[in-house]
């Protein structure tokens, strides 16, 4: 009966917590505060922030950077992007990824070629419209998993658009506990990283600020790691990243900016 | 059911239990609720040899009887707290974590519950040979921050791995599994040395999966736990600690103005922010000691170069819900302090 339970030691876990890198940003600021140099495999991230704040766009970055070849560190693996709210586009994420993937290679030289065409079939992408649609797709995302053994990064983009409308309030707290409950063991399991994006919402009289997180207090609780993006001078190129809740790290800021090539420090 | 043997008494003899079984007497109950005429004549013994088979059973399987100064001697042997080892906390808490007794943490998201009970889990294996088990519902455990804290605390590697290897560490991902888990425990199957502190962080997220459901099944999960962690920790003599979570809601005052001749009335609405405490009014009794955690906001994010977070403690007892005690704790690199 209690080998029902896989008992771990803190050191046991530390050596699984430690063996694969994170996932790099590309941008330096944003990996510092992130803790571990970006985000941490095996748990859940979420990215908080208003629309236009960048959070597809990171979410694009990460994408790509997942596919950092093990000479430089990375993880050389692919990505699953579960697309709820028609926000990707394919061209976007094209640029992002060759002038990533060019990046690597003036990094490494001449010696090592990648291929476009593989890289861009390293990218799993799922259009999962609807309430229906998404829980169906989770259902079954174990078996996604072991027939493509080399995701070592889930993207949901964004988890709060699937539950607007068709389910009652206290339906949906449980059925997004049930849900996150099975992805995040999965995602421990494999060691995965999940990241999940999640839009702003105004909530009048609260004391700490009225514009908070979708999906209520109680989803607060769930992820491992919160990131609020904001970009504080819309006419300029400059965005904010703020910790608003991290198992490993303090809470701090830092600067980047979105270019062309995807997500960068500012200069 | 525990079934009727031979030990039970010397009057059962194979035969007799051959007997019995074959009239479809074959348990302590069947025995117990069968007429003693119909017995005697069916194993052919006496009355009073029935009757005191009978008594037999109820000494032996009736719950003990303790006296008074039994008991109060053995609560003066053993151990009532598990110290904090944070000294401020130990405290307001007077000595430490209770023993035998549920302790809840609740707090808003992201104010350093789980900090708390990591810190919790080194300090109090920390200085001695005793282990804990934390049990992680939603991987918020971080062996990766133990480390850096026993690290920025200047412990040795050799040190830091021993008390790394007495946090134990388990996944739990439902209610049903958390259940089994704890009977586990109680029943022995699951034995874990030296136990001395029990962390679930948290119960919402696993009660929270029953939210909504018709059916109120997530209510008689909680009652298992709770009637299961009682018991471990009575008999294990642990501490227990449940993490919970609070929710905000607001509470919109309208305050009607006292003119009301005036043209055009002015209405101030003034919102009550109101904090609640999660898992329903049943478990609101059931922990003896409650810590509230607030993070304190009057800290400057960009200009904190220590990265260092205030948080404070408030704590209740349920043997007194009025009386509030607090105090304030510093988290940072080097853990909670």
């Amino acid at each position: 009966m209690s080998s029902d339970f896989k008992i771990y030691n803190a050191t046991e876990l530390w050596q699984i917590e430690t063996s694969l890198p994170s996932i790099p940003t590309f941008s330096q600021n944003l990996d510092k505060i992130l803790g571990n140099d970006g985000i941490q495999l095996g748990s859940l991230t979420e990215l908080l922030g208003l629309s236009g704040s960048g959070k597809t766009q990171l979410c694009l970055q990460l994408c790509a950077s997942v596919q950092i070849p093990k000479i430089l560190g990375g993880l050389n693996s692919e990505a699953l992007y579960v697309d709820t709210n028609a926000n990707f586009t394919v061209e976007r994420f094209k640029e992002i990824l060759f002038s990533s993937l060019a990046k690597c290679q003036e990094i490494m030289g001449s010696s090592i070629l990648i291929k476009e065409e593989d890289a861009l079939k390293k990218f799993h992408y799922v259009k999962a419209f609807g309430l229906e649609n998404f829980c169906a797709f989770l259902y079954q995302l174990p078996n996604f998993l072991s027939d493509k053994p080399h995701i070592k990064l889930i993207i949901i983009d964004s988890i709060a658009f699937p539950f607007k409308e068709g389910i009652s309030l206290k339906q949906r707290t449980g059925l997004l506990f049930r849900l996150m409950a099975d992805l995040q063991k999965i995602a421990l399991n494999k060691q995965i990283a999940v990241v999940l994006t999640n839009e702003m919402t105004t909530r009048i009289g609260l004391s700490t600020g009225a514009i908070v997180g979708s999906l209520g207090d109680t989803w607060s609780h769930r992820c491992n790691m919160r990131l609020l993006l904001t970009a504080p001078e819309p006419l300029k190129n400059l965005r904010l990243a703020v910790i608003l809740k991290s198992n490993v790290t303090a809470e701090r800021v830092a600067k980047f900016q979105i270019t062309s090539d995807g997500i960068r420090d500012i200069q | 059911m525990n079934a009727l043997e031979r030990k039970e008494h010397v009057y059962l003899t194979e035969s007799i239990l051959k007997t019995l079984k074959q009239n479809r007497i074959i348990t302590l109950f069947d025995f117990l609720q069968e007429e003693a005429e119909k017995l005697s004549t069916l194993t052919k013994l006496t009355l009073p040899q029935v009757l005191e088979i009978r008594q037999e059973i109820f000494k032996k399987h009736s719950a003990h009887l303790i006296n008074g100064a039994t008991l109060f001697i053995n609560s003066l042997t053993c151990k009532k707290y598990i110290p904090t080892h944070i000294t401020s906390l130990d405290e307001v808490l007077g000595g430490g974590i209770p023993v035998g007794l549920i302790t809840e943490v609740c707090g808003l998201a992201g104010c350093g519950k789980s900090q708390l009970c990591m810190q919790l889990a080194i300090n109090s294996v920390k200085e001695s040979d005793d282990s804990v088990l934390y049990v992680d519902t939603k991987g918020d455990f971080s062996a990766v921050r133990i480390q850096k804290i026993l690290d920025a605390n200047g412990v040795s590697y050799k040190d830091m791995a021993l008390i790394m290897l007495k946090i134990r560490v388990v996944h739990i991902w439902n209610m049903e599994d958390l259940i089994t888990l704890l009977e586990n425990i109680k029943n022995g199957i699951l034995k874990i040395e030296k136990l001395s502190l029990i962390i679930v962080d948290s119960l919402p997220c696993l009660m929270l999966q029953h939210f909504g459901d018709e059916n109120k099944i997530g209510l008689t999960f909680l009652n298992r736990v709770v009637n299961n962690s009682r018991y471990i920790s009575k008999e294990f003599q642990t501490g227990f600690i449940y993490v919970n979570i609070q929710t905000r809601w607001i509470d919109q005052d309208v305050s009607e103005p006292e003119e009301i001749e005036s043209s055009c009335t002015v209405k101030d609405i003034t919102y009550n922010e109101k904090r609640n405490r999660c898992l329903g009014k049943y478990w609101q009794t059931i922990p003896a000691l409650l810590l509230v955690i607030e993070k304190c906001s009057d800290y400057d994010i960009e200009n904190n170069y220590e990265n260092c977070v205030m948080i404070k403690v408030i704590v209740t007892r349920h043997t007194n819900p009025l009386l509030a005690e607090n105090c304030t704790l510093k988290l940072n690199a080097l853990g909670v302090t």
